[in-house]
This record gives structure tokens, sequence and C-alpha cells, in this order.
């Protein structure tokens, strides 16, 4: 050889590349052999392959590149227990991104082991023992299948001891590799013997340099190829003694390595570091290495008894630091890496402090799913590592599960009622031949418990939900991965209606989609129709749909939710125009003294227990039905063909419910209302102290519609005098409540089990909450002037058909919610009126009203729509928040 | 030994981008056939719905096929991918048997096993694999010579119904419903037929799991060995290319683009690549790593963006989008075969080939060795 040609690198793959690096040496882990490891060989043999894989793991834990992975023995059967094995390790992530060498002397199981592999391994081994033929056909059986090859010095004489043989069998299989099989000679990886020493004959006592200068020839003379070795054969002659072995080991390495040694076959976390070995052990153990005098075994011999019983210094390293945290934490960090180790120790402990196994589950389990489904969201985690999560969950399950049982007994013997493991159906809907997916979905749902029927793919309607039927399950879930198969879920949702099911809808598979969900199939039944973005997702959704706690509040939400999607869908891309061109057409208003009603006063009035007999007179009962999902008109609904019964039995207990809520005060209704000087300054509405005008008490802020369209762009500000015409005009501010004291009755009906009760009694106070505000409305009218003319009777005044409006913040012409803080602060309506504003402006109690009044002849309700940027600037300008908080605030009517 | 011998392909990789066409299945329906056009008079009394099986439209509605392959060529395709990317007796086996499941059994290699003896299963992937590479041959001969600029036909080796890498038994993570070698032996039964129809590459594609597809290879290589087109230096090029997602790895098996290309290397493709799954815009990334890391012909042909059930076509992107996509990558030096997957009509690998008209293609042939 002449010039030096770069030496290739040998690459391989598990799940991610691995590619060898100059210098760095490569540690093959030797314990998922069972000739390398007692314990291995035990689970094997006793057929706990589950429990061998977390061998794989440690060894991947303690930094071997590339796992050997072996079953010569003769009790096992070799190409079962290779196949079993290396798919178990495909479904161990962690594992599985790492290269493995299959190691049998038995070509089928070789053969077998190939066939697992997903990435390029090492073939360990072949070589010229039986011959040339049978080397050619081996090395291009494992070129086919793209795995490098460990080439043994053996041939038909039998195994090289010594330096020449070593490397006269070495250059003949390069030669016939290189030259006739065409194998590519990077991934050449000889195995010149490792030997053992010190054994007492004098022949063996080269072993260790034979071996040292073979590699360095091979390096030399053999381009591209690689050299490996099983390292703890040099030091078999002393079994039983780990510091010597530990030190002969490194010692060796140490010189191998310089020699050009690539890889070799090691405990992982058993090496001592060279430099640490003790002097005096470190020349007894080079003396015998390197064979530099005669008596070195028996001074090493010497030296070893007195070492003997000191056990192992390098003991394995753990990176168990995540132990420290709270079990909370530590849960999480099981279920995001997959470890099962302590998995039920955790669970037991987790279990004690929140006091019942459910809450553990539905807790810090599934909160450590929800980080695995964040992590896989993004791209972080993969398929296999959310399957393996779930592997752990269903560990921390099982654990739990006779504290379950057990609850249930103690639950049936009190007389409670006891809920049944959930039920879920799965199926890919017909015309769709596709589930890997849908499979993946079905283990990650067993592993949390539920009882998944997992009925297959082109799966009728008919037959899934026959089958729903039968097996009363509670919770039917459907996949699908090309486009048609959408309008066979709409389907299926449709016959679902029809039928009269009252279980929720899970809808998944790649063309999918959480707005198509909402748009498309949602609204054909009417139950909860819920979209699941991938596996690690259909845990948190079916919990929290089977969740006896959770489940209404993540119903309400989810709904919430997939109307918002409805809306976006529905609302047409506007087209918007500048806050400069909209502010210029404004609706033009003659503003003349006689339109501006004078109220009899200015200030703020409160209405304490305000009488709930007049309200019952104000109530709008239309809503009160859609409350029970009962869709109609009232009165028309009454004598309604299909619901009229329904409705007629409800009407009658509502108003049976009233006059007992009315005659034993079972709540109270406060309110607080005012009116104020006030002038419009642009968009801004400015409230004054008095009637002289000076002070400013408060400001309202409002927005102006930036559709393009030939309307003028409506303000609520428009409907008050502007400052500049010199008109005294006014604004009115309201909060009604008809909910002190519901609480404390619903929560009465809800310990007596009536929650019939519970739920009429909060119906009939939103609709005495709003009853309140239009009787309150009627008032104000009066109290300024323009109301007295009015001759309207009750049904009337729902109409509306009044002058004047009262809009909400948070409704369509002011949707800005943060406008209440203004209005709270300038009533002190918490103190006056009893009702509390939560940090997202959320009136509490729920039964609760409030707005701001508007007289002008021409006030009316509109729809503020879509707004630009322009807007959000000067809005946020004028309130004083960040674009941001704007944004975050007014998210449905940014155009832009 | 593997015989090296310069295909005509190869050389028109040196000099341009090749085209490669679009999307079959969600091309056919915009044709707006109903179940009685795909069964005709052959499958009238098939017990399951056959809508979705597209490739069986090559025999029973060969007109609208091959309406669509000449659409893909006069948009300037280069190659012309056969009907067949379900054409395995396994993947047929879907449509045509029983699910044991519908009735509370499993699918396991026994079932396999059963599906791999069915003679009427059989000799309908190999119909479909033989009668479409037949078609396909014939519209590019016909195209080629027509306009002076030969067409190729990739025999398409779809990613099966089934994995090998994944265990559908909660309580078993060991378990496969079928083994190595029947996945073999079903890609060995489609690869030969392909192979008989006369196409001219053998396309390994929308791979979601490595293993299957390192089956379909180990029985491409039989397959050459076995029936001498080895010996006779008549191997076929093949290509591979993978479905990745937003990590970059193989759906199903979570293998990253590069240790799937050092797994397939051995192989020597004449192009390794990237289709499917996500749109070309999430799909840059992992382009880049390939195109570093492989040094034979890089192909990209992603979806028309991700899935969007609302849009009109199921997908976002228009030709126009497509074009502008592909043609940055080109820019780049990303890619030597270039054209859509899922969502791409005609009109896009029309609009596709418009923009790459002219760019250079990516240099290759010098490994690039990672650090």
């Amino acid at each position: 050889m002449s010039a030096r040609v770069e030496t290739r690198p040998l690459r391989l793959s598990g799940s991610q590349p691995f590619t060898q690096q100059p210098g760095i040496f490569m540690m093959i882990g030797e314990r998922t052999n069972v000739a390398g490891s007692p314990k291995f060989a035990r689970l094997i043999k006793e057929g706990k392959f589950e429990e061998a894989v977390s061998v794989a793991r440690q060894q991947v834990e303690n930094g071997a590149n590339v796992l050997d992975i072996c079953m010569d023995e003769g009790m096992i059967d070799g190409v079962a227990a290779m196949t079993r094995y290396l798919q178990l390790l495909a479904s161990e992530p962690e594992v599985a991104k790492v290269p493995f060498m299959v190691d049998s002397s038995k070509w089928e199981v070789i053969e077998a082991g190939l066939k697992c592999l997903q990435g390029k391994g090492i073939v360990n081994s072949i070589s010229l023992k039986e011959g040339e033929e049978k080397f050619r056909e081996r090395a291009r059986v494992v070129a086919k299948y793209g795995a490098a090859v460990v080439v043994m010095a053996f041939d038909e004489q039998g195994q090289a001891a010594s330096f020449a043989e070593k490397i006269r069998i070495c250059e003949r299989a390069y030669r016939i590799l290189v030259d006739e099989v065409g194998f590519p000679a990077e991934d050449i990886i000889f195995d010149p013997n490792i030997l053992t020493v010190a054994t007492g004959m004098e022949e063996h006592n080269n072993y260790a340099v034979d071996f040292i200068d073979a590699t360095r020839w091979i390096k030399a003379n053999l381009p591209h190829a690689k050299v490996s070795g099983g390292v703890s054969n040099i030091s078999f002659s002393f079994r039983g003694n780990n510091k010597v072995r530990e030190a002969m080991h490194s010692a060796f390495l140490y010189h191998a390595i310089a020699a050009g040694l690539d890889m070799g076959i090691v405990n992982a976390g058993m090496l001592e570091v060279y430099e640490e070995i003790e002097p005096e052990l470190k020349t007894l153990v080079e003396d015998v290495l390197l064979n530099r005098r005669a008596d070195a075994t028996e001074r090493l011999v010497e030296f070893g008894e007195t070492l003997k019983n000191l056990g192992t210094v390098a003991t394995e390293k753990k990176a168990e630091e995540w132990r420290n945290g709270t079990v909370e934490e530590r849960l999480t960090h099981a279920l995001v890496k997959g470890i099962d180790a302590y998995i039920e120790m955790d669970a037991e402990e987790a279990r004690v402090k929140l006091g019942r196994p459910l809450a553990v589950i539905e807790g810090p389990l599934m909160d450590g799913m929800s980080v695995v489904g964040d992590l896989f969201g993004a791209g972080k985690m993969f398929l296999p590592q959310v399957v393996k999560s779930a592997r752990v969950m269903k560990k921390a399950v099982a654990h739990l599960t006779p504290y379950m049982e057990a609850e249930k007994l103690a639950m049936a013997a009190a007389g409670q009622a006891v809920k049944a493991q959930g039920k879920i159906l799965l199926a890919t809907v017909k015309g769709d031949v596709h589930d890997i997916g849908k499979n993946i979905v079905g283990v990650v749902l067993a592993c949390n418990n539920y009882e998944v029927i997992d009925m297959g793919v082109m799966v009728s309607c008919e037959k899934i939900l026959e089958r729903a039927k039968a097996e009363k399950v509670d919770i039917i879930g459907l996949s699908g991965l090309i486009t048609p198969s959408l309008d066979e879920m709409v389907h299926v949702a449709r016959e679902m209606e029809r039928q009269g099911f009252k279980l929720p809808l899970l809808v998944g598979g790649a063309t999918t989609s959480r707005a198509h969900t909402a748009v498309k199939i949602a609204p054909h039944y009417s139950e909860p129709v819920v979209h699941v973005l991938d596996a690690s997702r259909a845990v948190p959704v079916t919990t929290s749909l089977l969740s006896e706690d959770g489940k209404a509040e993540f119903v309400a939400q989810h709904r919430a939710e997939y109307e918002k999607l409805r809306a976006i869908h529905a609302a047409p891309k506007v087209k918007l125009i500048s806050l400069a061109a909209a502010r210029a057409q404004k609706p033009q208003f003659a503003w003349r003294g006689e339109d501006i009603a004078a109220p009899e006063f200015t200030g703020v009035r409160v209405l304490d227990d305000f009488p709930l007999a007049t309200l019952r007179e104000y109530i709008d009962w239309t809503p009160f039905f859609h409350a029970w999902q009962l869709r109609g008109v009232y009165p028309r609904i009454l004598d309604d063909a299909a619901q009229g019964a329904e409705a007629r039995q409800l009407f009658d207990e509502a108003n049976a419910m009233l006059d007992r809520m009315i005659a034993e005060k079972w709540i109270t209704a406060r309110g607080v209302y005012a009116l104020f000087p006030a002038n419009s300054l642009g968009d801004d509405v400015a409230l004054y102290s008095d009637e002289s005008r000076t002070a400013e008490a408060a400001r309202f802020h409002f927005l102006r519609q930036q559709a393009d369209k030939p309307e003028p762009r409506l303000s609520l500000a428009d409907f008050i005098a502007p400052r500049e015409t010199g008109l005294a005009d006014h604004i009115g501010a309201f909060a009604v409540t008809a909910g002190i004291g519901l609480k404390v009755l619903c929560d009465g009906f809800r310990a007596m089990h009536d929650d019939y009760s519970a739920i009429m009694a909060e119906a009939l106070a939103d609709r005495l909450a709003e009853a309140f505000a239009e009787c309150l409305h009627k008032r104000v009218r009066d109290e300024w002037g323009y109301g007295r003319t009015e001759k309207l009777s009750p049904a009337e005044l729902i109409h509306e058909q009044y002058r004047g409006i009262r809009p909400a913040a948070g409704y369509p012409a002011c949707p800005d919610h943060t406008e209440k803080g203004t209005l709270w602060h300038l009533l002190d309506v918490e103190a006056k009126a009893g009702i509390q504003i939560t940090e997202s402006f959320a009136m509490w109690p729920g039964s609760s009203v409030s707005g701001l009044y508007f007289a002008h002849p021409e006030a009316k309700y509109f729809s503020l729509g879509k707004i630009d940027r322009d807007q959000v600037a000067d809005y946020a300008a004028r309130k004083g928040m960040t674009v941001e908080e704007v944004e975050r605030w007014l998210g449905q009517n940014l155009g832009y | 030994m593997r015989q090296r011998h310069q295909h005509p392909l190869e050389t028109i990789l040196e000099e341009r981008i090749a085209i490669i066409d679009g999307a079959m299945g969600t091309t056919i329906r915009t044709y707006g056939m109903k179940e009685a056009d795909i069964r005709g008079e052959r499958f009238r009394d098939a017990g399951k719905d056959l809508l979705n099986n597209g490739d069986l439209f090559s025999l029973t509605q060969p007109g609208m096929i091959c309406d669509i392959h000449g659409r893909f060529l006069a948009a300037g395709a280069d190659i012309l991918e056969t009907n067949t990317f379900g054409a395995t007796s396994i993947s047929q086996s879907e449509f045509f048997v029983e699910d044991p499941r519908e009735r509370g059994g499993r699918k396991d290699p026994e079932f396999y096993q059963k599906i791999l003896e069915d003679q009427s299963l059989n000799d309908l992937a190999w119909e479909i694999n033989e009668t479409s590479a037949r078609q396909c041959r014939e519209l590019a001969d016909r195209v080629g010579e027509a306009t002076g600029r030969q067409r190729f036909v990739a025999g398409s080796i779809g990613p099966l119904t089934v994995s090998l890498s994944n265990s559908p038994d909660a309580e078993d993570a060991g378990f496969r419903v079928v083994t190595f070698d029947q996945v073999k032996q079903a890609y060995a039964h489609q690869v030969r037929a392909l192979i008989a129809g006369g196409s001219d590459l053998l396309l390994v594609e929308t791979i979601f799991d490595s293993l299957n597809a390192k089956a379909a290879l180990v029985a491409i290589r039989e397959v050459f060995d076995e029936d001498g087109l080895t010996a006779r230096g008549k191997e076929l090029p093949v290509m591979i290319s993978a479905a990745v997602g937003r990590g970059g790895e193989t759906m199903i098996s979570a293998q990253t683009i590069e240790a799937l290309w050092i797994a397939v290397e051995h192989v020597r493709p004449l192009a390794v690549g990237l289709n499917c799954s996500l749109g070309p815009d999430l799909m840059y990334p992992f382009l880049e790593t390939l195109s570093q890391r492989a040094d034979v012909a890089v192909s990209c042909y992603p979806n028309a963006g991700l899935p969007n059930p609302l849009a009109a076509t199921g997908f976002d992107l228009g030709p126009a989008d497509m074009g502008r996509y592909l043609s940055e990558f080109a820019r780049a030096g990303l890619v030597n075969i270039a054209g859509g997957c899922c969502g791409n009509t005609p009109e896009h690998i029309a609009a596709i080939a418009r923009a790459l008209d002219g760019m250079p293609p990516r240099k290759y042939g010098v490994a690039e060795v990672a650090e």
C-alpha cells in the first residue's frame, strides 16, 4: 500500500444514526449476551423476556454504543428467543435507538435476528471455519440485509492464536469479501481472537501481544477494515477477582486501542479508568499483558489474592438524580422517559398522598400523559415512545386496580352506585383499510385500564352501532386515513343521532381535523363529538369523558371550543377598511336638544332584595327551554306536536318551583344602577361627576366596525352626543343578580341527590337575572323620562320594542370583557350588589347581568365584526394596554 | 456481484431535475366514480366496498386510469408511477377477506399465512401489477416517442396495511401480526409482476415502517438473484422514499431519515427521498439532512400541504404553491427528482415542471460522510 487513504468510519443505525468517531472507542454492551451475564441468561431461560429488556436498557444508559445480543445456550430455542427479544426491544424506544449486534454461532439464529432490525446492525460472526463457499454465501446474506459483519480469525484449520495465523486468515477473508463478494470494506470488523492469558501455560503468555500486533497490522494493511474483540476473555483466569479483572481490561484496552482497536464487547458499566488503576497493580497487570517477564503471572496471582474480597470498585453507574423530585415529578419523568422500574413504588406513594387511587390516575398520571402528548405534538417524541409511556402507565394502573376494586366493593356494600371500567369500541370506518394508527390508540387505551373492543377495518356503520349496543360500550371511536372516510364518519354520527345514542363519539386519523369535526361531524349528533389528534391524546379525552367529576366541565369547554371553530369557519373572510376611513363613515345624526332626554336623577342607586314576584312577569321563557335542549319558541312550544308534552311538564314544574322560590325566599335579587352626565370623545365616552362636566369620573372605550360595506360603521360611542355639540347627554350602567343564595340552595339539592332540582333552580335563577335586567331597564327609561310614554306589555318589552339599548361588555357590540372592570369600579358593584368579577371578567354568582344604557332614539344593537391592526393599536393606546393584551381579549374579532 | 451500468435515467439526472408524477388516489376522486364503476361486472358481487381500492380501477376502469397517467405525462412527468400502491395479497385482503376482529378474533401470522396462500388474492395482485405496469409502459413509450423525450415507468411498491415494528396487542409489546418472511413473500410476488409488466424502475415508497421497507428491499434483491436478472445485468434501478413525521422520523417505526439512509445505503439505489406525509414546507429540514448525507440522487414528492378536510381538494396547496416550494428546494440544491404526492393533480405537476425547467440538479456522486 502506498498513499494512505482516509479510513471510512463504520456507520450503523437503530432508530438513530451512529457514526464511528475517529479516536473514540466503541463500546458494545455484553450483558444482553447469555454468556456475558448470568442474570440475563436466567431471565431468558425462565421466559422473563420483558424483565430482560431492562438489562438492555441499563447497558444503553451506561453508555453502550451497540448491544451484543446472544442467545446461544443449550436450553434456549435460539431462533424464537432472538426474534422475541429483538421485537420487544423494538418497542423500547430508548434501547431501539442504538444499533444491535446479532450474535450467534448458529446461522439460522443470525438470519432470524437480521429480520428484526430496521436499522443497520452487525452480524457476529462469520468465518472461514466451514470453507470459502459457506463464507461467501453468508457474507452475501449479510450484505443483502445491509449489516456490517464481524469476521473471526478462524479457518478450516481452526482458531488463529499466533500473530502470523491471525493476519494470514484476516487478509484471506478480506480479499474474498472485498474482491469477490463486493462487501463494503468499512463494514468488515475483524475479531482476531482475544485469548486468555495468565493461564499458567507458557504458550499463552504472548496472546495479548499477538492480538495487539495483529490489530496494528490489520489497520495498516487492510484499508477501512475495523477490529473488535471480546475483552473479558483476556482475564478469564482471574474469575471471581473483579478488581484484577477490571484492571486487566482497562490496561489491555489502553494498549489495544493505541494499536487501532475500534471497538470491544465490554460490560459498559464496569470499566476502570486506566489512569486510576493503582500503580503497583498496573505494573503487574501490564507485565502479564505485554509479556514483559517470565514470572509475571505468579506475581499477579499472588497480588490478586490480597485484593480478592474487596469487591468491585467501578460499580455500575446510575443516573438517578430524577429520583429526588416530588412523587408527581417522578411519575411524569417515568412516563415521559418510559421507565417502569419505580412506577409501582411511586404510584403507591401517590396513592397514599392523594387518598384515592382514582385521584392518582386522573391527577399526576394523566398530567404525565399530557406532557407526553405535548411532546409528541411538538415532534419531540415519537410514536413508539408514546406507546412505551402507555405501557408504563399500564403498570401504574395495574398497581392501583386492586385498590379501586376494594373501593368499589366498599361503595357497593354501602349501597352506592359503582361505575364499571370504561369500555371503548374502535373501528376503521367502511371503505377504509388503514388501521395501524388506530391499533396504537387501542394499545394506549388498553394500557389505561379501558376495555377496548377493536372491530378492525372496513367496518360498516350498522355493525359498529349494533356491537356498541350489544356490548353496552361507553365511547365509540372512529378512525380513517383517506378523505372519503370523512363522509362515512358524518354518516355514523347521523345514524347515532337517529338511533338515539347517548355516548360520546371520538374521531381520529390522518385526514381528520378538529375544524372538520366541529364543522362537519359534530352538528349531526347531540352528544359530544371529539376529535382526537393522536394516540397520545386519546387517554386524556376518554378519561375526561368518563370522569364523574370532570365530564361536565370538559364537555362544556369542548362545546364552546367547537362553537368557536364553527363561527370562524362560517365567517366569510371580510375585507376591512382603515380605521380612519371607518371613522369618516360613522352614522351622521342631527344632534338636537329635543332628542336628548334629561333624567330625573344622576348618581348611583341600589336595589336590595328586589321582589321576585315582579321579576317573574318579565321572564323570557324561550331561552329556558333551550337550556333544557328543547328547541322552539315560547309559548308555541307548549303546543308543539313533538315536544309539547315534555315542554308543558317542564313548564309546570318550573312554575311550581318558582312559586316556592318566591314564597319561601330561596334566593335574593340585588342590583345597582347609575346615570351619569356623559359625552363622546371620538370612540370613547367620558363620564362626568356632575353636570358641570369638568371632572371626568370614568371613561368607556368602544370599538368601531371596519368591514367594507355600504352602511355606516357603527360604534356604541356614536349614540352619545359628542362633546363638541355642547349637548348635556347621559349614559347609564347597571349590574343585577338573582343568584344570591343559589349555591347553598343547589348544594342542598345535590346533597339529597336531587340534581334535577339543582339544575332547575339554576336555570330559573338565570331567567330571573335576565328578567331583572329587563325590568330595571323599564324603570330606568321611566326615570330618564322617555319611557313614561311607552305603552308596552311585558311580552313586547321582552322583544325589546322600545327606545334605547342595554349592551353588555363581552357581547357583539362591545366584545371587550375588560370594560366590565370600569363599570365595577364606577358602581362599586361588589359592595353594593354582591357580584364579584373574576380575573377573566366572569361574574359570580353566575346568574348575573351587567351592561350600559344608551337612550338615543337611533341606538341599536349591532355586531362589531372583524377589526384590523390599526384599530387594535389605537384601542390599546386608548386603554393603556399592550397590543398583545388587546389581541388576547379580542381574539375572535381580529380580522388579520 | 451487482452489475453497474449507466441507466438512461441516470444520464438525465446528471443534466436536469427529473419530474415524477402526482397523486393517483386523490386524482381518481375528481372523476366522481361510484361503487358500481369500480366493481364493473367482474367484482359485482364483492362483499365489501371497493371504491377506495384505487388500484382495482386499473382493471375495471382502465380508460380513466390511463387518462390520468396520460395527463401526468402531458404535464411533463418523466417518471410515471404504476397504480399499484396496495397491490399485494396482504393489502388486497383487507378489501376481500372478512376482518376476524369483527367477530372478536385477531389478525396474526396464521391469518396472513392463509392470505399468502390464497390463490385468488395472489392472482389478483399479480394481475393489477402486471396490467398497470403494461398500461404505463405503453403510454410512456407512446408519449416518449411523440415528444422525443424518454419516459420511465416506476413500479410503485407501497408500505402495506400492516407493520413489522409495532404490536397491536396491549398485553404483549413483542407481538406482530405478520412475519418478515410473509411480508417479503408478498413483496417478491409484486416485484415479479411489476417487472413482468415492463417497469423500468422499482419504487419502494411512503415508508412509514423501515422494517417493512427492508423486507421489500430484501425481496427485490432475491428476485434479482433468483430470476437471473443480476446474472444477465438486467437489474432494475431502485428508488427509496420515506414518509416522515414532524420530527423527521418514519411515522410508525420512528427511524430518523439519516438512520434509514444508513440502513438502506447498501442497496445502492438510484435515488432516495421523501414523499407524502408533511407538506413541502415542513419537509425542508429533513430533505436537507438527507441531501447532505446521501451520495445518490435525492427525490422529493410531498403532499400538497398537510391534509385539510375542509379544503376543496382535501389539501391546502395549489399548483403555483407547489411550483414555488419545489423551485426553492431546487435553488438550495437539494433535489434531483421532484413531483407530488397526495393532493397533487396533473395541474400541480405541470406547475412543478414549469417551475423547475432549466434549474440545475443537485450535484451528487461524492459521498459527504458525516462529520
